[in-house]
Parts: structure tokens; C-alpha cells; sequence
């Protein structure tokens, strides 16, 4: 019984982090899971919505909703960028070298919910990644904003990389993501608290990813040659307990 | 008490020690701890039965990473290949040595810290372990092993820390200290060039913990010349190995 149900469990530990790889995985990715999405649940976000529906207008909330991925021991200190017309705008300057956002789902996979207005992920980099990933991340919400396609956008990045105008990952690189706010997407809203690392050119199975029993989750995105893994924590920033697992 | 909160207890009543001994805090602790492990118990001591402590190597991960492991076991001489694998994990039970040169549980006979490193680990983390190892086995002194392992980083016989070095540690059947607790599954990852604050961790509420490899203290900052800096970063998890949760195992 109990074998049976941590099967279930890295299953859909698994399938968390493909279906919402919302802020970890790429271009390519995107180009995979978008084979897979059904066409009916493709057809409610297909095009992107307009852009107000993706902006907080009240800043003070998205700053506090950016600041809630991390405990508030390295989210105080933490330089806090907003969702603007064109891009990822710095609302605070921080002291720590973390950087908190609320990624939106134009950053994920070409899952369903890529144009879904509703997801709001926040995450709280550290200065590795926010060298590194979060500046990616950023340049893909611009293209956003400037209304290219998905398409588009997975031939902007593949050429940022051919063109090594787009870093690899610094040594280090790592975020978290234990916000008990925010929204996933519509199959799985609420995500359970997590550490994430991100590799340049690194096999998953280094750290013993994705394999019956392994608390590691991973995602090799060869055409991004971007690693991700993926550490589900016990507790939300605010110190309660998160769900047993995802 | 809810499972979330025991593995919470279990985990920082384990790597809490280490983090207040790496900060000065545990001065008095550590103190009392120096005395009742002052030098080497008889070898014997730290011997175990071959194939338990395969099978204790084996549990630091979950079987699908330690069934195809490298299984090295303690020896007279020193660690050896018990079982050749092939996935590039290496899994062993670590004695007391192999943890801080200033930990006052040094020479503790009862630690036994199933780990499965990863390939990256295996090549650059095992090295070490396994000449500190041989040294302890030969009767060496604490002072003799650290200028061995400075020499061999000075003469390039130790290798330097691979990127993604990291290591499981989940088994229930570990002994990673008397304080409290014994024992809580977690993952380590192990950094160079990085320091606490770089990931966040030893910060209220944060689930990384970090301590460094070679000494806790940083009182004589003169014994880490010659030795690359490590710093070890910690992760809890919910599980040991065998899937059963981590909150039920001392109850």
C-alpha cells in the first residue's frame, strides 16, 4: 500500500513539474509540452490576453506577494522587481542579492495555461541565478509583453543561445518558491513549497532524479541546455506546515 | 505532534548541532562531548559485519539509486570495494572521522553515516574520506591526517570538488550523532566558492542549513591553509529511503 502510494507520489511529483514548469523550463520544453496539451484546454488561453489582465494593479500586493516565495528573513532584504507594460521593473532595491518576482505563465511550458492570465508564481532568486535565470526569464516576458507568439518566442531563444547572448547558469544557482499565495495554473493551483537549482548542460541523473523513491525531481532542457531540479520542502514561507506532498 | 513538525524537531535537532557548533554556540555541549571521545576507540569498535553494512551503505538512498551503487565497506586498511556498480553512485557508512577535524564527536565508534554520493561526489568528496580513512586505520593522528590531505591537494592527489556534488543520506538506520534525535534523511550538496548566505541558509525559517567541511570552527582560520574552502549545504526530506515518512521514526 504504502509502495504504491510513493509510486503515485513521484508520479505526480513528475507531472507537477511538467505540467507546471511554469518558471523552470524552456524553450524546447515549451515546444514539447505544447505536443502534448490537448487541443480543448489549449483553445481556453490560445492567444494571450490583454495585457492588463496580466499586470496587479495594486503594486504593494505583488511586491508582497513576490516577497511571500521566501522566508521573510531573505525576502526583506531582497530587491523586489513588478510586472510593468514591457517587462520586469525593480519596485525595490535590495541589500542580499536575492530578487523576488511573480513569474506569470508566459515563463512556462506551452502547457494550457501559458497565456493564462490567472498564474501568478512567485519565486525569490538568489544572486546566482538572478544573474543567470532570472535574466532569461526577464527577456521572455519582454518578448511577451511585445506580443510575440509562442512560436516566436521559442525561435527568440534559440537564437539568444546560438548567439551565447543568453548567460549560462552560474555555479550555485538556486531559488525558492515557498509561497502559500499565488496561483499554479487551473489543474493544480496551489504548488507545494520548494527549493529549485538550475545547471547548464547537466543530465538529471546526476543527482539521482526523477527515480522511484528519489525526492529529486529534474528536467533537462537540451536546446535551453538548462537543468532544472526540484526539492519539495516541508513548510510555506510564513513557517506552516505545506501539504505532505505535491 | 503533526508529521511536518517531528521531521522538522528530528532534522534541526541534528544539523542544529552542527550549525551551533559551526557558529561557537554549542562551546559547553561540544566541551563535554571532547571528553567522552578524547582518541581513537579500539578498531573493533568501528568495524561492522560485512554484509550489514552493505545493506546499512545501501540504505542511505532509495533502491533505485543504490542497487546499482559501488558498495565500499570499512576494512583493517581501510575503506574497499565491496560491490562494483554502475550508475556512478557510491554508497558507504562513514565513521565519525570523516565528519569536521574539530567535531567533538571525532572519535565517537557508534556513528554510522550511511551516504550514497553522487558521480560527482564519488570522484572528488570519496577521495578524501578514503585517505583520511587509511590514515585513521593506520593509526595515525588527527594532525598527521590533515597534512595528508593537505599534501595531497598541495601534490594534485586529491582532486578538486566537482560542480553538483551532492549525496543522499536517508537511511533510517543511520547513527549521525548522540544528540538527540540521531538521525533525520536529507540531502547534502557540497560547494566551493559559495558561502551560507549565497543560498539563504542558517536564516529563520529557511529550509537550507550549511556548515563547512573541513573545520566547524573558524577559530583558527591558520588550519585551513592548504585546503580547498567546502561548504556543505543541507536539505531536509520528508522520507527515508524506503519511503516510509521520516515524522514516524522515533515515535
Amino acid at each position: 500500500m504504502r509502495k504504491k502510494k510513493v509510486g503515485a507520489i513521484a508520479l505526480k511529483s513528475l507531472a507537477l513539474l511538467v505540467v507546471h514548469g511554469t518558471v523552470h523550463l524552456g524553450a524546447s520544453n515549451r515546444a514539447m509540452a505544447q505536443d502534448a496539451t490537448t487541443p480543448s484546454t489549449t483553445a481556453a488561453y490560445a492567444k494571450m490576453a490583454p495585457i492588463d489582465q496580466y499586470l496587479m494593479t495594486d503594486q504593494s500586493a505583488e511586491i508582497a506577494l513576490a516577497r511571500s516565495a521566501a522566508p521573510e528573513s531573505i525576502a526583506r532584504d531582497a530587491e523586489v522587481q513588478v510586472l510593468g507594460r514591457h517587462g520586469f521593473e525593480t519596485a525595490v532595491k535590495g541589500t542580499n542579492g536575492f530578487v523576488c518576482i511573480v513569474a506569470r505563465g508566459w515563463t512556462s511550458a506551452a502547457d494550457a495555461d501559458f497565456w493564462d492570465p490567472k498564474v501568478r508564481a512567485p519565486m525569490c532568486f538568489n544572486a546566482a541565478a538572478a544573474h543567470s535565470y532570472l535574466l532569461r526569464l526577464a527577456k521572455e516576458t519582454e518578448w511577451g509583453l511585445a506580443g510575440r507568439t509562442q512560436a516566436q518566442m521559442t525561435e527568440s531563444i534559440k537564437a539568444a543561445i546560438a548567439k551565447k547572448e543568453s548567460a549560462a547558469m552560474e555555479p550555485g544557482a538556486m531559488c525558492y518558491m515557498l509561497s502559500k499565495q499565488g496561483y499554479g495554473c487551473d489543474s493544480s493551483p496551489h504548488w507545494p513549497p520548494r527549493l529549485m537549482f538550475f545547471y547548464s548542460d547537466t543530465d538529471p541523473a546526476i543527482w539521482g532524479a526523477n527515480l522511484p523513491g528519489s525526492p529529486v525531481t529534474g528536467m533537462s532542457d537540451p536546446v535551453e541546455h538548462l537543468t532544472s531540479f526540484v526539492i519539495q520542502v516541508q513548510r510555506w514561507s510564513d513557517g506552516t506546515e505545506g501539504p505532505l506532498k505535491p | 505532534m503533526s508529521r511536518g513538525s517531528d521531521l522538522t524537531i528530528g532534522f534541526a535537532l541534528v544539523v542544529i548541532i552542527i550549525i551551533n557548533i559551526a557558529m561557537g554556540c554549542g562551546v559547553s555541549n561540544a566541551a563535554a562531548q571532547t571528553d567522552k571521545y578524547p582518541k581513537m576507540a579500539p578498531i573493533d569498535q568501528y568495524l561492522m559485519e560485512r554484509n550489514a553494512e552493505i545493506q546499512l551503505a545501501r540504505s542511505a538512498a532509495p533502491d533505485s539509486i543504490s542497487r546499482d551503487a559501488t558498495i565500499l565497506v570499512l576494512g583493517r586498511q581501510g575503506y574497499e570495494t565491496a560491490v562494483e556498480g554502475k550508475n556512478g553512485f557510491a554508497c558507504m557508512v562513514n565513521r565519525s572521522w570523516t565528519a569536521a577535524l574539530d567535531w567533538p564527536e571525532f572519535w565517537n565508534p557508534k556513528v554510522r553515516a550511511a551516504h550514497c554520493l553522487n558521480p560527482q561526489a564519488a570522484r572528488s568528496i570519496l577521495p578524501v574520506d578514503v585517505l583520511r580513512s587509511r590514515m585513521v586505520m593506520a593509526g595515525r593522528s588527527k594532525a598527521e591526517i590533515l597534512s595528508a590531505i593537505k599534501a595531497g591537494f598541495e601534490n594534485k592527489q586529491l582532486p578538486d570538488l566537482e560542480s553538483g556534488a551532492m549525496d543522499y543520506m536517508m537511511s533510517k538506520s543511520a547513527y549521525l550523532t548522540d544528540e538527540d534525535g540521531h538521525n533525520a534523511p536529507h540531502l547534502m550538496f557540497f560547494t566551493a566558492g559559495v558561502e551560507a548566505k549565497d543560498w539563504g541558509s542558517n536564516t529563520a525559517g529557511s529550509p537550507v542549513m550549511s556548515a563547512p567541511y573541513w573545520f566547524f570552527s573558524s577559530q583558527e582560520p591558520s588550519q585551513m591553509r592548504g585546503l580547498p574552502p567546502v561548504l556543505v549545504f543541507l536539505v531536509g526530506v520528508a522520507d527515508w529511503s524506503d519511503g516510509t515518512p521520516a515524522g514516524k521514526h522515533n515515535d
